[in-house]
């Protein structure tokens, strides 16, 4: 008996079902065998879908596309809504930290998008072009401007968000709930208003001996913004990912993505996204308890802006161009509803969320549009109206399902705990009457794996988390 | 100096119609502390409301008799006034009321997704274009009839005046002095005890609303006709200011909104004028923050430490 214990605790991955099947096989307890074949279908699934994601973009441009050009109109994405798809799942996983995690809600993420961006358009252009640096960029030598591979902007512009996510952070920190939200909003309007009117700076500075003057620098480019920007060049590969390189640029998005996947989970459970959870749910108590406030929620600032500096770039870079219409009050308000629809706190929610966006906004309300236009020339084009339906569904969320379509298992195990505790108390009924001779904790260990986190929510979150690592 | 009157002139105008604005922020606030931030656009869909009175149903130019215009100008902000109130009324019943026991975010979320809701309504409606009436009030500077040529007052800033101090006269004086005021304050205070005592909390919440679509509705009427246009993404701006306005003033604190109002009012024409249009939005942000980072309880608010 002690075998299957042993063997749950192995660590996952793909097939590592295989190895609990083969393992268990004879005198095992009904409800395990249950739980084994619950985890394998499961484990089947997401392979399916880690496949199906992985080879879409492939299967998009040259099935689905063709069929809906040559056979019949179906609103399927390019790549252009592919890769903005992904540039926006990265946000609403930074956002999701911010929000999710650490239950800060920032009205202004675009700020940081935009400071991204910008970050990108700085070092990847002709725009400051009194200076030539270039720098393994795929450029030639003595072009103006500064000239960085896309590869050394992205980790520059998610500590330069980053920085600026701490900076802005820092004066909200005693704010709680709807003020904090209406500083970052605040924030995310005043930043976007700086890239639009720098534009004609002039600095004269005479103090003493010092002397300094420089007249009409155009720093952002004001109003018509900075282009061209340089585009992402793998160098090996001779690849350059822009808006005319088909799917390349989606596949680029996707790892950047993976690698902030990767990112935000090792966060949420480490000791930190322990702090934000203890945070979100009572400040005080967790305060009490030795969490160092002000750094946690910093750190959730920080981190969380870091993820759309990387999408920022990625987006400018993408695009080749930047000004400063791109961010905007909505769009802070557009990542937030993926957060929300998809399920605030739960990475795969939010990645869901934004998908789920992004296709509606950018491909099937135009695409209904067209249509409509086709029959009723009149008729008002709903793609123009794409944030009636956004806002509907804040508001509809709001009032039938706040936690999301696929919801934190936290949060959604508060929101019924009572209902979770009767069915692992039933489960722990089913092994005893198994005669297993186990203890009651080891039988909530033997729980499907999907299911075991549930009941250990009764516990603190240091087991549960210990529980998941191991 | 000429020019500093003048500025201070446009200061005032702004700020009274930011103060009809603010109240409705800070009267929702200070009784269920929700940002209202629909409410921006409940006084964008006044203001688009008295555009289509005016110029549509009634069809006043400026040829039209003054007396007509009296009359009809009085009408049109009766109406608009009792359409912004059920709007309102309507949005607290679909929106805020089911949240009333959800945690606090949730209710200020609802309110986002009911701003562009209420903002796209009117770009169906209205289209994305600027929409203008006519100037129906006479275009004198009141000041020339005194001899000063320099600095103008025109008629319509002072009609501004006439529709707003009254209005915000009237308002203090019924939370101040009635009965259902009472019970508004009371509701504020504490709505578990106001209902043991008596008050119907439901009733005197949606009546807060109704008050505040009212005032904003006014406040549309006033815009329209002072500024001669409105678009469908008035309200966020104006919002914001108006919102800034009653968090400069104290949030909840409803003589402190006016006085938000009226010191914003002039941060925005001294800023229009002496710093450049392009920045207002930011200075009006930043003392926004500034307010509520250093002092969240603004100018006159004292019941609010805790919530901040």
């Amino acid at each position: 008996m002690t075998a299957i214990v042993e063997s749950e605790r192995r660590p996952g991955g793909f097939g590592g079902w295989l190895g609990h099947i083969s393992e268990v096989l004879g005198g095992i307890p009904a409800g395990y065998r249950d739980a084994l074949r619950q985890h394998r279908t499961r484990t089947i699934i997401l392979t399916v879908l880690a496949i199906l994601f992985l080879t879409y973009p492939i299967l998009n441009r040259f099935v689905l596309q063709g069929f809906s050009r040559n056979v019949f109109p179906l609103p399927i994405p390019d790549d252009t809504v592919l890769t903005f798809m992904l540039i926006f799942s990265i946000m609403a996983v930074g956002l999701n930290i911010v929000a999710g995690f650490a239950g800060l809600l920032d009205l202004g993420y675009v700020a940081f998008y935009a400071i991204g961006a910008y970050t990108a358009a700085f070092l990847a252009s002709p725009h400051f072009g009194v200076v030539s640096i270039v720098l393994l960029a795929n450029v030639p030598q003595g072009f103006p401007g500064i000239h960085i591979p896309f590869w050394f902007i992205v980790p520059l512009a998610m500590i330069i968000a980053g920085t600026f996510g701490a900076l802005l952070g820092a004066p909200t920190l005693r704010l709680r709930g709807d003020y904090l939200a209406i500083v970052t909003l605040g924030f995310g309007e005043i930043v976007p208003v700086v890239f639009r009117n720098l534009a004609d700076v002039t600095i004269r500075f005479n103090f003493l001996f010092i002397n300094f003057s420089a007249e009409h620098l155009n720093l952002t480019g004001g109003p018509l913004g900075i282009n061209p920007i340089d585009a992402p060049y793998l160098p090996g590969l001779g690849i350059i990912f822009n808006a005319s390189s088909g799917f390349a640029p989606v596949y680029l998005a996707m790892i950047l993505l993976a690698l902030g996947v990767l990112f935000a989970r090792n966060l949420e459970r480490s000791r930190i996204g322990r702090a934000w959870m203890a945070i979100r749910e009572d400040e005080l108590a967790a305060e009490m308890m030795g969490v160092h406030t002000v750094r946690t929620k910093l750190l959730a600032f920080a981190l969380g802006a870091s993820f759309a500096g990387i999408a920022g770039s990625l987006q400018a870079s993408y695009l080749g161009a930047t000004t400063s219409d791109f961010f905007q009050f909505s769009t802070s308000i557009l990542v937030l509803i993926m957060v929300i629809l998809g399920g605030i706190g739960n990475i795969w929610g939010v990645i869901v969320g934004a998908v789920a966006i992004q296709y509606v906004n950018l491909t099937l309300l135009p695409y209904l549009g067209q249509q409509i236009q086709s029959i009723a020339p009149s008729f008002p084009n709903p793609a123009q109206f794409n944030f009636l339906f956004f806002g509907l569904i804040l508001v509809v969320m709001m009032r039938f399902r706040p936690e999301g379509f696929i919801p934190n298992r936290q949060r959604a195990a508060q929101l019924s705990a009572h209902v979770l505790a009767a069915a692992a108390a039933e489960r722990g009924e089913v092994i005893g009457l198994d005669n297993t001779g186990l203890d009651i904790d080891e039988n909530v260990e033997l729980a499907p794996p999907g299911q075991s986190e549930v009941g250990q929510d009764a516990r603190s979150a240091e087991t549960t988390d210990e529980a998941r690592d191991l | 100096m000429d020019q500093i009157v003048q500025t201070f002139i446009i200061g005032l105008s702004n700020g009274l119609i930011f103060a009809l604005v603010a109240l409705g922020y800070s009267l929702v606030y200070g009784i269920i502390e929700l940002i209202n931030f629909a409410h921006g656009d409940v006084f964008m869909l006044g203001s688009m409301i008295a555009l289509l009175l005016i110029s549509g149903v009634f069809g006043v130019t400026a040829a039209t008799p003054p007396l007509m215009i009296v009359v009809i100008v009085a009408a049109v902000i009766l109406i608009t006034m009792a359409v912004t109130a059920t709007i309102n009324v309507t949005i607290e019943r679909l929106a805020y009321r089911p949240l009333r026991n959800a945690p606090k975010l949730a209710p200020l979320i609802s309110a986002i997704g009911m701003s562009f809701v209420l903002q796209n309504i009117a770009l169906l409606v209205a289209g994305p274009a600027n929409k203008s009436i006519d100037n129906i009030l006479p275009p004198v500077n009141l000041l020339s009839y005194i001899g000063v040529n320099t600095v103008e007052l025109s008629f319509r800033q002072v009609f501004v005046a006439v529709v707003t101090v009254p209005l915000l006269i009237g308002m203090s004086w019924f939370v101040a002095k009635t009965k259902q005021g009472k019970a508004m304050r009371a509701t504020a205070q504490d709505p578990d005890t106001a209902g043991l005592m008596g008050v119907d909390v439901n009733r005197t919440i949606a009546f807060t609303f109704l008050i505040g679509g009212a005032l904003a509705g006014a406040a549309g009427v006033v815009q329209i006709l002072y500024n001669n246009v409105t678009v469908w993404n008035l309200g966020f701006r104006f919002g914001l200011n108006a919102f800034t306005s009653a968090v400069l003033g104290g949030i909840g604190n409803l003589p402190g909104a006016v006085l938000g109002a009226l010191v914003l009012g002039q941060i925005n024409a001294f800023s229009d004028r002496y710093v450049a249009a392009n920045w207002t939005n930011a200075i009006v942000f930043m003392v926004l923050i500034g307010v509520l980072v250093f002092k969240p309880t603004g100018l006159l608010g004292q019941q609010l430490a805790d919530r901040a």
